[in-house]
């Protein structure tokens, strides 16, 4: 949330006057574009950095990607991405040292408070008068990611409750079944059929508690969903 | 993945989880029951389903007698009824009482003087009920560290399905075999 505001805050400044030092106007076009650019570059809704891939220098930020990082434009510009935006240490850019193909990937990116943010990521290579660059893209999914998260969150605790109340109540079933036959055949007596009648209302007693807690837990916007159990629904 | 085996008790302290339909278990407890005696085996039963009286009756009606197994029995006391005291017996307050459910596994294996022994726990999915699916495997891996180290032979009754898959899965880490039960004569 603090991001988006900050992001905002910068957008609006780019708008109004905002000091026009980037890549873009380096660039020396004099025909009118570059403010079309800037205009787009600034407003656009979408993290955008243009890096040399020689140096791993960031050469410009626009706002949202200030916004997103949380560091200034001018705390961006020089700094080499491995320290801001990608997690991979030097040598190993997935994109000029491992040449992976970068295109709507889930990344995730450390902010200037050490919060991981998760984005998706597009990496595109750019020419201009005769020297390459990178143009790194990313949205921030953090909406998302959350959205993800409790649908897993819904489905462990659905699943918990299949396990701790549909399984036992058909075990509960059988169990009253059985005993219906005890009853008619004799061999019990009415301390036996009592155990059992007070074991199967408890364990009723005991899954409809289970339930109000699962349901409960359900409804609070809970994480402590298992690790493996996250990593299972997400194999699926 | 359950082998559609039928359940061979040898030697080998070997640890098996298994599972049957809901409307099978209390045949698979029987069957299982006459495996172990079959085995030579000194069957210790942890029950959290029926009552050891209960248990007793059903047990003797198959020709097995009470000096042939020893009970742990959980739901007596849950059940309001009489605890009598006997060699063969420890009960437990709770089945949610897992800390008193262990020192009863603790204390009896070291109590039954027969050489080969084979615990059978009837059942896991009754488990459920009282406890979490975690705490659940927490305890289970408890029981079966117990056994391994003490080298005697574990089986674990189930309800086919009746397992959070990531439970199912650590049990598959944790036990030898998982074997689905079949009828006798199917």
């Amino acid at each position: 949330m603090h991001s988006t505001h900050h992001a905002t805050l910068l957008r609006e400044q780019g708008g109004h006057g905002r000091k026009k030092t980037g890549f873009i106007e380096k660039a020396g076009k004099t025909d009118g574009c570059n403010d079309v650019f800037r205009m787009v570059f600034d407003r656009i809704q979408t993290g955008i950095l243009i890096i040399d891939p020689q140096t791993h220098t960031i050469i410009d930020a626009n706002p949202i990607a200030e916004g997103l990082i949380g560091r200034t434009k001018t705390e961006l510009v020089g700094s080499v991405c491995h320290d801001f935006v990608c997690p991979a240490k030097c040598g190993q850019c997935p994109v000029t040292d491992m040449h992976q193909d970068i295109r709507n990937i889930e990344r995730a990116i450390i902010n200037a408070r050490g919060e991981k943010i998760p984005i998706l990521k597009t990496v595109a290579k750019a020419e201009m008068d005769g020297k390459e660059y990178l143009i790194e893209s990313f949205i921030d999914i953090i909406d998302r990611k959350k959205a993800e998260e409790r649908k897993v969150a819904l489905i462990a605790y659905l699943n918990e409750s299949m396990m701790r109340a549909r399984i036992p109540l058909e075990l509960m079933q059988q169990g009253l079944q059985a005993l219906a036959g005890m009853v008619t055949s004799g061999e019990y007596d009415s301390e036996d059929i009592r155990m059992q009648l007070q074991i199967h209302a408890n364990n009723i007693g005991q899954v409809a508690s289970t339930l109000e807690e699962l349901s409960r837990q359900a409804v609070e916007d809970r994480d402590e969903i298992p690790a493996a159990f996250r990593e299972f629904v997400s194999r699926k | 993945m359950p082998e559609n085996t039928s359940l061979t008790i040898d030697a080998d302290n070997l640890l098996y989880l298994m599972l049957a339909q809901p409307d099978h278990i209390r045949l698979m407890n029987i069957s299982v029951m006459k495996k172990i005696l079959q085995s030579g085996c000194t069957p210790l039963i942890i029950t959290v389903n029926q009552p050891q009286k209960v248990l007793s009756k059903i047990y003797a009606k198959e020709g097995i007698g009470p000096d042939q197994y020893y009970v742990i029995d959980a739901v007596t006391r849950y059940s309001g009824g009489a605890c009598t005291p006997g060699p063969r017996v420890k009960y437990v307050n709770n089945p949610a009482n897992l800390t008193d459910l262990g020192i009863a596994i603790t204390e009896l294996i070291k109590e039954i003087p027969d050489q080969k022994k084979c615990i059978m726990f009837d059942s896991v999915s009754m488990l459920l009920i009282h406890i979490p699916t975690a705490t659940a495997s927490k305890f289970l891996h408890f029981v079966v560290n117990k056994l391994k180290l003490s080298e005697i032979s574990g089986i674990f009754l189930c309800v086919d399905k009746g397992l959070d898959p990531v439970v199912l899965s650590q049990m598959s880490a944790f036990v030898d075999r998982i074997v689905d039960f079949d009828l006798p004569g199917h």
